[in-house]
């Protein structure tokens, strides 16, 4: 090995590259510009201004805080929801005075103030709600009529009283209290903001009409057709934040004791623009409360901030202008090229030398030397079938394969002609076993570990095991359960290909090449998933060796098959029986002379085993290329290969025209007849074997002649 | 997106190539047309006092209509270039650098050893495109990979005498065709037509970033010309060009059957490299996908520019064309990858 070339394999092979694409598939990255924001911002007021992180300058912003912080929660969920609210200001304010009129003027308790400050938030959200929800107005227009017509009354009224508020006796220590002191360290308004917060987040992310905001705000249409009361959820929205906006205006009000002609000005501004450098997206859908509570502190540091650096007010809203600006930008930026990174990053491939392998090229003289016999296969289902992986006969012969529509087909025995859909199951069923009561047990790709009953109830076995420690994504799910095979005692032995990509992308694995690949047994006896084997490059086919003490499973993109004993001295552990073959593996089933088939989905090609100690290169080619230019095995031969009990080759075939079967993934030995399935393909071949046990089958190899 | 320029510099530009549209719009006119004769690898088509005459190996046929193809010469190598002189003299570029008119050998400078095209102008003047300093013809692939720049065109005087050096640093010139005291090269490894002055050897480029490699090119009736090219463009090559340690590896380690690079014929041995969007679904191979070979035919107009174009996709097999030849009213097409000589009715039209 070159110096280079272990350079290029501890580069890639011990950083681990693929967490990058993890993280970035992870929601809460979209919280990661805001906080750097936040902390950027704290960092550089805290900084330039002495004593800014004073216990006592901290107090006054955190009041000022916990008010602002309540009408941004408000705001923020009527945005999730696909609105907006210009009008939280003029409700902040005239909540404020509706609380001074009821308690300074008229001289009532506090208490009855702050039903009416409540009342008239709620009232204005109302109005706002049943616009905009009900009558379908814009939103922008709407609020903002609201906006200058709550501005305006505020305007009027606080001329009117404001002598008689300042002349008022009323005085009250729950005002007092609320206004002035703190608990546990932290104002009243602020604990208020962090409760309301807390339950907000848990409505949103727990809850049925949380999730109904969501889903209004991410495709109102999608909400709709879902059976999601869309008018109402929106509505109820704006009754939200009219509400958190009067808690707002309330908590002022006691705090100032009075309203004046500032309260609440430009507060809409605010609230909008922490809302969206927070991170909560215009268009709706996407966001949380702690975005918005982030904008919340970046918007008041910043403007304190300024005002203390004796900037003035117009100052202060350019630099808001310029914030908002930035940040619906970096929102519909982000929002648009998000998936694009990931796609560029996603693909981390790693460093690996294939062994040298015999060569497959007819003629070659080795014994894995492929001819064409299975061009003579005959075909089923020509034309009608779209991707039977594998394939299976029961004890009368009929035929089943699951299909890339997530359905279990069967062909009527004798002729293989007549054909129904046995069972739908979804996913895409891959490997196919019966166990011993005639249940059908289906690894479904993208779905877990499923059984369909002779009487076609489908019934999910697994869909999990138990989640590794240092894993990002969580590998707990299953991904790409690909082969299973049954043990004597019942417990179902299969395997999950990779950890990385989809079921419908196992290509793509190839390239990326991560061990990643499981074995893992099910028990049916306590319905218990456990992982017995990982760290494998696409475990695929599994097969139970024919005394019933071990079974044989193929490891695709490292060419190798494996056996893992369950019995005997070395029972738990996995020995390499066949490596560096010249195909790449799948499905392996018992055949009846007592040696076992293979299937070779795809043939090793000296381009793409150099490019596998090439991950740089791989990488660059994912980032620079469209999918459809990428190098790949070639998948377009494969072939049916023979083995013995020991690992040794007995014969090799393949359709070299690859005209009938170009891939091969599972192969089923009945009756004399060789069964030949492939993932990708549109067929199912029929291949007649010289000098095979014509009587022989799996069923009764596997549990027995008919009870 | 506005960051791209900066981003690029760590990723590198998108690899991109000129989309088969306009006058290359694909169609399957090759794959449609009857094969006119059987024959392995023809090369280069001529026409020769009426004959149909075509190379093959190191030998030249005559292919007539109805008739099994007969040899009319052999060679001790591979033939590589084929033109026939105004007084009828047959000239034969070989594999083994060696240039035969009339079947004597005519002596050449020892730069000439890799004779790629062979063309006479009316005056009888000899143009010879030598495609590599390095390598034999055979070896383009080679070239290619290692990105040779080493090709240079040669013209020998009516009166004859010594062949001299008109111009060097070509990026294997394939094809010729004169045009008066000039000629047009098509310069394959550059994807573009150049056209080069015959007094003194300035080029100005005719036409670029065409979709392939071209190769040969043939005089048609009309004053324009006919422009083969022998292999498509891919990304995945254009990719495997930038990228220095595969490519040296690969050239190193890897039979150049399996290279990534261009074809005359693809998909006929499992050791060849596959490209996602080539892989078998549903018992279709895709027409638009990524292929390594393709069969294409371009008419050029008197200005030269493509006017319409003959297809064999990536699911066809006339694929690899590197000679094409028009004789009463019908273009003959010889297909290297698809072992055949096509006929192809001008006059049926509908282009």
């Amino acid at each position: 090995m070159t110096f280079r070339e272990r350079l290029q394999s501890w580069r890639y092979n011990l950083v681990p590259d693929h967490l990058v694409g993890e993280i970035l598939t992870k929601r809460w990255t979209d919280n990661a510009i805001p906080f750097l924001a936040l902390v950027a911002t704290l960092g550089v007021f805290g900084s330039i201004i002495p004593g800014f992180f004073k216990l006592s300058s901290l107090q006054e912003s955190t009041r000022q805080l916990g008010e602002f912080s309540m009408v941004v929660t408000g705001m923020t969920v009527v945005m999730l929801g696909g609105g907006i609210d210009l009008s939280v200001g003029s409700i902040f304010a005239l909540s404020c005075f509706s609380a001074v009129y009821v308690f300074f003027i008229l001289e009532q308790s506090i208490w009855l103030a702050l039903a009416a400050s409540l009342a008239t938030g709620l009232v204005f959200g109302a109005i706002n709600g049943y616009l905009v929800g009900y009558l379908r107005l814009r939103a922008f227009l709407t609020t903002l009529v609201t906006f200058i017509f709550g501005r305006a009354l505020f305007d009027i009224l606080v001329t009117t009283y404001a002598a008689d508020v300042q002349l008022s006796q009323a005085k009250s220590d729950v005002l007092d209290f609320i206004g002035d002191s703190t608990f546990w360290g932290l104002s009243v308004s602020v604990w208020l903001a962090i409760i309301l917060a807390i339950i907000t987040h848990i409505a949103l992310t727990r809850s049925r009409p949380g999730w109904h905001v969501l889903a209004v705000g991410g495709s109102r249409r999608s909400a709709h057709n879902a059976g999601i009361r869309v008018r109402r959820t929106v509505f109820m929205t704006y009754v939200f934040s009219g509400f958190c906006a009067s808690i707002g205006g309330f908590l002022i009000a006691c705090r100032l004791s009075g309203a004046g002609p500032g309260t609440g000005l430009n507060l809409e501004i605010m609230a909008l623009t922490a809302a969206v450098v927070g991170g909560v997206s215009l268009g709706g859908g996407r966001g949380s409360v702690i975005k918005g509570l982030m904008g919340a502190i970046i918007v008041l540091t910043m403007t304190n901030g300024l005002i203390r650096l004796g900037y003035g007010t117009g100052t202060n809203q350019m630099v808001l202008g310029i914030m908002l600006a930035v940040a619906v930008t970096i929102d519909i930026r982000w929002l648009k090229n998000r998936h694009k990174v990931l796609n560029e990053v996603y693909v981390a491939p790693v460093y690996l030398k294939m062994g040298e392998t015999l060569s497959a090229v007819p003629g070659s003289g080795t014994p894995y030397a492929l001819d064409n016999r299975l061009s003579a296969a005959d075909h089923i289902g020509l034309g009608e079938l779209e991707g039977p992986e594998d394939v299976i006969l029961d004890r009368d012969d009929h035929l089943y394969c699951g299909t890339r529509h997530g359905e279990i087909v069967r062909f009527f025995a004798p002729d293989y002609v007549r054909s129904e859909v046995f069972a739908h199951i979804g996913g895409f069923p891959l490997g196919l076993a019966f166990d011993k009561a005639g249940n059908l047990i289906s690894c479904v790709g993208a779905m877990g570990l499923y059984s369909v009953s002779p009487d076609r109830q489908v019934k999910r076995l697994s869909a999990e095991t138990s989640r590794s420690w240092t894993s990002i994504v969580d590998d707990a799910r299953l991904r790409d359960p690909n082969d299973c095979d049954i043990a004597p005692d019942g417990r179902i032995y299969f395997t999950d290909s990779t950890k990385r990509y989809d079921a419908h992308d196992w290509a793509l694995d190839s390239i990326e090449n991560r061990a990643t690949g499981r074995l893992l047994v099910y028990d049916p006896r306590d319905g218990s998933t456990r992982t017995l084997l990982d760290g494998y490059r696409y475990t695929n086919g599994v097969c139970m060796a024919h005394d019933g003490k071990s079974l044989f499973f193929a490891e695709s993109w490292a060419c190798r098959v494996h056996r893992y004993w369950l019995q005997g001295p070395k029972a738990g552990t996995a020995e390499c029986v066949i490596r560096d073959m010249p195909g790449y593996p799948d499905n392996i089933n018992r055949a009846s002379d007592g040696n076992y088939w293979m299937a070779w989905l795809g043939m090793r090609t000296p381009s793409f085993d150099l490019s596998l100690r090439h991950p740089d290169m791989r990488k660059r080619m994912t980032r620079r290329l469209p999918q459809d230019e990428w190098l790949f095995p070639n998948i377009n031969t494969g072939g049916v290969v023979k083995f013995d009990d020991k690992g040794g080759i007995v014969e090799a075939m393949g359709d070299l025209t690859g005209g009938a079967h170009p891939m091969v993934t599972s192969m089923r030995e009945h009756k004399g007849y060789l069964f030949v399935g492939g993932i990708l393909n549109n067929r199912i071949g029929r291949y007649k074997i010289s000098g095979a046990d014509p009587n022989w089958t799996s069923p009764a190899s596997y549990w027995g002649a008919q009870p | 997106m506005i960051l791209d320029p900066i981003l690029d510099m760590f990723r590198g530009k998108a690899v991109t190539i000129p989309p088969l549209d306009g006058a290359f719009r694909p169609n399957t006119r090759l794959d449609d047309a009857p094969a006119f004769a059987e024959l392995t690898e023809p090369d280069n088509l001529l026409v020769a006092d009426g004959r149909l005459l075509a190379s093959s190996g190191n030998a030249v046929h005559v292919i007539a209509a109805g008739a099994e193809p007969f040899v009319v010469e052999t060679f001790p190598s591979s033939v590589t270039a084929l033109a026939m002189s105004p007084s009828g003299e047959l000239t034969v570029g070989l594999e083994s650098g060696k240039l035969l008119i009339a079947s004597r050998e005519v002596s050449l400078p020892a730069d000439i050893g890799c004779v790629t095209a062979l063309a006479y102008a009316g005056d009888g003047t000899l143009w010879l495109a030598n495609g590599s300093a390095e390598f034999w013809p055979s070896q383009w692939a080679a070239d290619l990979m290692k990105k040779g720049a080493s090709g240079s065109l040669w013209k020998r005087d009516p009166a004859g005498g010594a062949f001299r050096k008109v111009a060097g640093d070509i990026a294997f010139p394939y094809g010729l065709h004169t045009l008066g005291s000039d000629v047009l090269v098509s310069e394959s490894w550059r994807h573009q037509l150049v056209r080069f002055d015959g007094a003194t050897g300035n080029r100005s480029t005719v036409l670029t970033h065409l979709p392939g490699y071209p190769a040969r090119l043939a005089p048609a009736s009309d004053g324009g010309a006919w422009l083969t090219l022998f292999a498509p463009r891919n990304r995945l090559i254009e990719f495997v060009l930038q990228e220095t340690t595969y490519r040296q590896d690969m050239i190193d380690q890897v039979p150049p059957a399996y290279w990534i690079a261009p074809a005359l014929a693809s998909n006929r041995s499992f050791l060849e490299p596959l490209q996602c969007g080539g892989i078998r679904t549903m018992g279709i191979h895709k027409p638009w996908s990524p292929s390594r070979s393709y069969g294409l035919v371009v008419r050029l107009d008197q200005k030269l520019q493509p006017r319409f174009s003959l297809h064999s996709r990536a699911n066809g097999s006339r694929h690899g064309i590197c000679s094409v030849v028009e004789k009463g009213g019908q273009l003959f097409i010889a297909s290297r990858g698809g072992d055949c000589i096509l006929a192809v009715d001008l006059a049926m039209g509908g282009f």
